[in-house]
């Protein structure tokens, strides 16, 4: 739901807006450590909030999520977007309730629900944004993820800009080389030709594709990806220190703590 | 219609290696067609971020997806493997890149658009023909929205069984689904879908497999690649549907112990919770013992015909 706020915005935006996501890591605090102890870490938060109903085990959680993306050095753009999402959702939520009929106890059922969703979501910007795509999916490839997965996560990551930028230029040609025509009713001949010229774009952006996508895939034959040893080549990097530990072990007491706090302290 | 000279009615059966290649794709090219599947679908997905969304009321006229570019490539290359890449590269270009995340609820999508992509693709034996084109288009767009919607009236009906709930609100809401499916259909199906499909799959038969070091498929063939045992298969894809639907019910689960009944919880005990976790974990053994099953069978192949 929180994707509607970003389509009035402009296709140079969003390829701004990937680039930065893909490598500006901002050094926080999961830019420095292992991507599995940072891997684990996420899963350990994006599973523990469906475990409860407790409202303030889970706004505890909120809190351990939100201090983590602050730690993380999350920057103010994807942020933002976050925020403005999550109010809306709430908003839509509030407004549901209130339409068919529900009282006091739907809208804190609903803002619940929505504290779950937040949890997990800022859990997943904080982990990803700090991870450079390379150990990324190195971090998915020590756990046992598939290769694929693992190398489509750094593929995407690289890959992803330079194709939307072929995108644009493609459209761009054609739209320079067709005549300007009539607007038409609520600009539906302007809509149509929009159309056309996106799905025409796709027939070049496919033969450029598969034949990046042959070379990409051959060059890494040659560099070992297919063979075994390409796995303990890259894990080898890896080193578990004192701040990853450190970090999971305190995730945990504040997660634990949070659950205490639940069975304590009664709202309302 | 077709611009070679190969006739398209089916000739019998194909056996063995026609035009002097193999009929199996190797390791590497099957990399390939996932990869570029997923490349596409990511760039098909970020095209659609920049498309604004139209809502007339509470019906979404929007188009939800690009179904043909998917479409292309399960018609073209091997359908498993470019199903598989198409919603997977969804996740990670768009929603794992823009921090939209939403975990559970992406495995319900992905399992929701392979299972439609890859039926599509299997359905489509003659790349030229548009008539199976135009019905592939169509039916990956029901049996995703189909999918969903069922999840939906689930999740009302659900509801609505043991809660005191508002009048005439199931019709309500039967009727908001009708309609956002039928609209699906036309926007995501037939102006997305078929329309394109027929122009662009027939232009890229034939061109696009020489740059992947493929054979282009002949009418009649049996897909390339294709699926481990087919009785297995579509058991296993039934199963990966129910799993689909557990992973969209954990989700209402949580709604019903708040909104609707609390008492639920009480009842079942927290208890309860694990038997979707339980499902779900049967699933991943699953799809890990056919991965295995398909990579043994696939060794045995390759030393078949090592052996000839």
């Amino acid at each position: 739901m929180s994707r509607k706020q970003r389509d009035v915005l402009s296709v140079e935006w969003v390829k701004l807006e990937l680039i930065r996501t893909a490598y500006a890591t901002r050094g926080g605090l999961f830019a420095r450590m292992d991507p599995r102890m940072v891997l684990a870490w996420y899963l350990l938060l994006a599973i523990v909030p469906w475990f409860t109903h407790n409202l303030v085990t889970v706004i505890g959680l909120f809190v351990i999520t939100a201090a983590s993306a602050a730690l993380a050095r999350v920057g103010p753009l994807v942020l933002g977007l976050f925020i403005i999402g999550f109010v809306g959702d709430f908003f839509w939520a509030f407004a549901a309730a209130w339409l068919f009929g529900g009282d006091a106890g739907t809208a804190l059922a609903l803002v619940e629900l929505n504290l779950k969703l937040a949890t997990v979501s800022l859990a997943s910007i904080a982990a990803f944004v700090s991870l450079d795509p390379e150990s990324l999916s190195t971090g998915l490839l020590a756990w046992r993820a598939p290769e694929l997965l693992a190398f489509g996560v750094s593929y995407g990551y690289r890959m992803m800009p330079i194709l939307f930028e072929e995108f644009g230029v493609v459209f761009t040609g054609l739209r320079l080389r067709s005549a300007p025509g009539p607007r038409g009713f609520l600009g539906w001949r302007a809509l149509l030709r929009w159309g056309t010229w996106a799905v025409q774009a796709f027939y070049p952006i496919f033969l450029n594709t598969a034949k990046s996508v042959r070379t990409t895939v051959e060059s890494l034959e040659t560099r070992g990806f297919t063979a075994n040893q390409g796995r303990e080549l890259r894990i080898s990097q890896l080193r578990i220190g004192v701040l990853d530990v450190a970090v999971v072990a305190v995730t945990v007491v504040a997660v634990v703590g949070a659950f205490e706090l639940g069975a304590v302290v009664t709202l309302g | 219609m077709s611009q070679t000279t190969v006739p398209d009615e089916r000739a019998g059966r194909l056996r063995g290696a026609a035009a002097g290649l193999p009929r199996n794709l190797t390791g590497s090219q099957k990399l390939m067609v996932f990869v570029l599947s997923m490349a596409l679908s990511g760039v098909a997905n970020l095209v659609l971020e920049i498309v604004p969304d139209v809502t007339i009321g509470p019906v979404d006229v929007s188009v939800s997806y690009f179904v043909f570019v998917p479409l292309t490539l399960v018609a073209l290359l091997n359908p498993f493997w470019a199903a598989l890449g198409a919603p997977i590269g969804e996740v990670i270009f768009v929603d794992l890149l823009m921090g939209d995340f939403s975990g559970l609820a992406e495995v319900e999508g992905v399992i929701q658009m392979f299972l439609a992509l890859y039926i599509a693709g299997s359905l489509i034996r003659n790349p030229r023909n548009r008539i199976q084109i135009a019905i592939a288009a169509v039916t990956v767009v029901v049996i995703d929205k189909a999918l969903s919607a069922i999840v939906d009236l689930s999740k009302v009906w659900i509801g609505v069984e043991d809660a005191e709930y508002v009048e005439g609100l199931p019709e309500s809401i039967l009727l908001l689904e009708g309609i956002g499916f039928g609209v699906d259909i036309l926007i995501s199906g037939v102006l997305f879908g078929v329309i394109p499909a027929i122009w662009l799959i027939p232009a890229l038969h034939g061109r696009i497999e020489p740059l992947l070091g493929m054979r282009p498929r002949v009418p009649g063939e049996p897909i390339q690649g294709s699926a481990p045992r087919t009785g297995l298969f579509v058991a296993v894809a039934l199963a990966l549907a129910v799993a689909s639907f557990l992973f969209a019910f954990l989700e209402v689960w949580e709604v019903e112990f708040g909104v609707f009944e609390p008492e639920w919880l009480d009842t079942y005990g927290p208890g309860f919770i694990w038997v979707g976790i339980g499902a779900a974990a049967i699933a991943f053994l699953v799809g890990v013992a056919l991965v295995q099953l398909s990579r043994r069978s696939r060794d045995r192949e390759d030393a078949d015909t090592t052996r000839d």
